[in-house]
């Protein structure tokens, strides 16, 4: 490492970790050296100064949360790394044809977990797992979605391990969030660094928005010539707002609330200023529980009364479908590669990282033998809620632990701590980069005949030292991600 | 378009047009005071009772009105629902609920706008500040409305904000021509207690409030007085900011929402239509003779337009 950059000066490689930045050597690595040169002619001040640009950048495009005191609300941004993880063509090519084939493997699953149960019955999957899952909705049973798909939208957690593969953390197909991140980092980027643009051929990430609105279109209600599409959000007060009303612009069409829709002889009607308008394309970000007070939650005010029934009718169609919840959680994911083989008849392209299931009794005996080495999840939490990581745990908590998963085995899953890759990241306090573990959020769009994997994804940045906790609600932050064209 | 979002979008160029005057009415009565010829003008408490008056909130006895509480009372108190920070934040709260709307260089026009508000200190604003921060959200209102002009689809988005701007353009230029004329009031009543005062500079004051002041000398050739200060801020079709242009713009902007030619009795463009037309056929004298009804009278109807706009086009 180049001790003579001001920027680098103190920072040390961790030869057990995969440092995407510097090899094991200490070595810069060929694809950063260009940007890399850029730093070093850079001093602390104009970083900083950089770096402020850049937080500005966020807060003038009004990305930002709320955070509330005792006597007034403070806005925040969601704290953005200047320095870009850049993967080169070869591998994204890897990641893309996996998390396509993990999308269109899902949406089989699904398909077959809500009619027949083919995996059931031949015992790939065990029925006990479908049946204890609170996201099964019953009333999904027997029903088509318009154009075959249930999860449209899917974003896929990967982690770069010390071995240098990519290895599936997660899926989520519910309502993922993200992509809109994707897209301001790369705007705050240009903004903060516009020099460096034209020294690599990056993909854009200005496309996902007109290929969501295409992928929407495809899985229009049958009789519909040009579908009238349309974002529903829970409001202005939710924490994926802004992204929801850039997603909304970015494809042109309305962002509506529950209260602005109504259900008329099971069709679905946006009020306008000049009457009522029918919809036939929804792009939720609200969850199943809140979606129709009428068959789901019945105290729920985000949603609206009828959509539920006006959806089965065939008039509109959801996006993703209501119920895809049961094939995200982590129980099942154990079951990816088996899934992946019995609906594609194809080998897994990426990895899935190795999970026990503590419903299984030599699982967890396993688990609660080995506490200190795993990570126990539990399967129905996001934002990386009741995680705990075992060699970070004192022996009394690994003990309370234990408790838990032994009330509730069904509820958790562990895996071997796995080593998430680090990566050049600059730390305000210390006026420096430092080496933070990162993960990454893909974005896969499926459609009837259509599919399309954003060029690029979320890196998500765990800020605190030797954390491997990567969620914004866990104190992490996020870097542009570049994908490198052939 | 949603009726909801309509809704937002009328309230957020009400609030950015809102701001605008306030803060012009303060920066030029306050400093145009500085060196007024006489010393009613001149005085603190003349000034700064002015300002509380335009804003809805007069004095109403002979009590002393602190000089910093009413300055950051009018500019940066967010308890106060006439400040300016707090026209500010129900600007961007409004845009907010539309912000898929509007062109991402008018939401960040209105971002950077709400920072630099949030952002002011307080003891720079009443110590040092006070002309720098009036100038800036002058600045920023003008960036906000050229950004409207200038990077929307003119269809009915368009049209609402257009709506909204011009109401709220046409109450703030009669309110702020009721404080001045309030203001002379006082002159005259002084001046009948023997006080030796011209009321010009009011007249002149009332203009520049209005950004007003070179056209009207350009227009009339004559110095102010209520006659031609009046008829030019309020029916001459010339001057950008009068009644009577924005009773206009009302008028053409109601109808692009509106899918009848032929507007139906009772409906909002029949009522802006109504409106119209009377002022067009009205003189100045005819209002100068009972200045009290004829604001009384018009804020009523302008009222009257916008609560008929919230159920025909907001409440579907």
């Amino acid at each position: 490492m180049n001790k003579n950059t001001p920027l680098f000066a103190t920072y040390s490689c961790n030869t057990k970790l995969l440092d995407e930045v510097f090899d094991s050597k200490g070595s810069i690595r060929e694809v950063y050296k260009t940007i890399f040169d850029l730093y070093k002619e850079h001093s602390i001040v104009d970083f900083e100064t950089l770096n402020d640009y850049a937080k500005t950048s966020f807060f003038n495009q009004g990305i930002t949360f709320q955070v509330y005191g005792n006597n007034e609300t403070k806005e925040k941004i969601f704290p953005f790394d200047l320095f870009p993880r850049i993967i080169d063509h070869k591998e994204w090519e890897h990641i893309e044809q996996g998390v396509l084939q993990r999308s269109k493997a899902l949406n089989l699953f699904l398909e077959d977990l809500y009619h027949d149960q083919n995996i059931i019955k031949e015992g790939i999957v065990p029925k006990s797992l479908i049946e204890s899952s609170a996201n099964y909705l019953k009333e999904m049973k027997g029903f088509n979605p318009p154009g075959g798909i249930y999860n449209h939208i899917s974003g896929t957690d990967l982690i770069k391990h010390a071995d240098g593969n990519y290895y599936v953390l997660e899926d989520n197909i519910r309502c993922p969030s993200g992509v809109s991140y994707v897209i301001c980092n790369r705007t705050a980027l240009k903004r903060a660094l516009f020099g460096v643009f034209d020294k690599y051929k990056i993909h854009t990430v200005n496309d996902y928005s007109q290929n969501l609105l295409e992928i929407l279109e495809t899985v229009k209600p049958k009789g519909v010539d040009k579908p009238n599409c349309v974002v529903l959000t829970p409001g202005v007060f939710n924490s994926a707002y802004y992204e929801h009303s850039y997603l909304a612009k970015g494809m042109g069409v309305e962002l509506v609330e529950g209260r602005d829709l109504f259900v008329e002889d099971n069709f679905v009607y946006m009020k306008t200023i000049n009457g009522p308008k029918k919809v036939d394309v929804i792009y939720r970000r609200i969850d199943d529980a809140f979606i129709d007070p009428e068959v789901f939650n019945p105290d729920s005010v985000l949603g609206v009364p009828g959509l539920f029934k006006a959806y089965k009718a065939g008039n509109v169609c959801l996006a993703n479908a209501p119920g895809t919840g049961v094939a995200d959680d982590k129980a099942i994911y154990t079951y990816m590669p088996a899934i992946i083989k019995y609906y594609l008849n194809e080998e897994p392209i990426l990895k899935n990282v190795h999970t026990y299931h503590c419903s299984r009794k030599e699982d967890l005996d396993y688990v609660l033998n080995n506490v200190h080495n795993l990570v126990i999840k539990p399967v129905d939490e996001a934002g990386g809620y009741g995680i705990h990581i075992g060699n970070k745990l004192s022996k009394k908590e690994i003990e309370e632990v234990k408790a838990i998963i032994l009330k509730t085995p069904r509820k958790y899953i562990a895996q071997p701590i796995m080593s998430l890759s680090v990566h050049s990241t600059y730390i305000e306090a210390e006026k420096s980069f430092e080496p933070r573990h990162v993960d990454l959020r893909t974005f896969t769009l499926l459609g009837k005949d259509k599919s399309y994997v954003l060029k690029s994804g979320l890196t998500r940045v765990a800020l605190k030292r030797g954390n491997l906790v990567v969620n914004s609600s866990q104190g992490g932050g996020s870097k542009d991600t570049w994908v490198l064209k052939k | 378009m949603l009726a909801r979002v309509a809704d937002n979008l009328f309230w957020m160029s009400r609030y950015i047009e809102r701001s605008e005057h306030i803060a012009r009415y303060l920066r030029v009565n306050y400093f145009s005071s500085l060196d007024a010829p006489n010393e009613i003008s001149q005085s603190r408490q003349f000034v700064l009772r002015s300002l509380l008056f335009m804003v809805g909130h007069p004095v109403k006895d002979d009590s002393h009105v602190e000089e910093t509480e009413v300055l950051y009372n009018i500019c940066l108190n967010p308890k106060k629902t006439y400040s300016i920070i707090n026209c500010v934040k129900l600007a961007r709260e409004n845009a907010n609920s539309s912000r898929d709307l509007l062109s991402t260089e008018l939401y960040e026009a209105i971002n950077k706008f709400y920072h630099f508000v949030l952002n002011y200190s307080t003891e720079y604003l009443v110590t040092k500040g006070l002309y720098d921060f009036a100038t800036h959200i002058i600045e920023f209102t003008a960036i906000l409305k050229a950004k409207i002009r200038s990077t929307l689809l003119y269809d009915e988005v368009y049209a609402i904000i257009k709506l909204g701007l011009n109401m709220e353009r046409a109450t703030q230029v009669i309110r702020i021509i009721n404080s001045k004329y309030n203001d002379i009031q006082i002159i005259e009543l002084k001046k009948e207690e023997g006080v030796l005062v011209a009321p010009t500079l009011e007249w002149d004051t009332l203009l520049r409030c209005v950004e007003s002041y070179d056209m009207m000398r350009r227009f009339t050739k004559s110095s102010p007085n209520s006659i031609n200060t009046l008829d030019f801020l309020i029916l001459n079709h010339q001057c950008p900011k009068s009644v009577i242009n924005s009773l206009l713009n009302v008028s053409q902007h109601v109808q692009q929402l509106s899918d009848d030619n032929k507007p139906k009795k009772g409906s909002t463009a029949f009522l802006v239509n109504k409106l119209y037309a009377e002022y067009q056929y009205k003189y100045i004298e005819e209002i100068e003779v009972d200045f009290r009804t004829f604001i009384e009278t018009i804020l009523e109807k302008l009222v009257e337009i916008s609560k008929k706009m919230e159920e025909e086009f907001f409440y579907h």
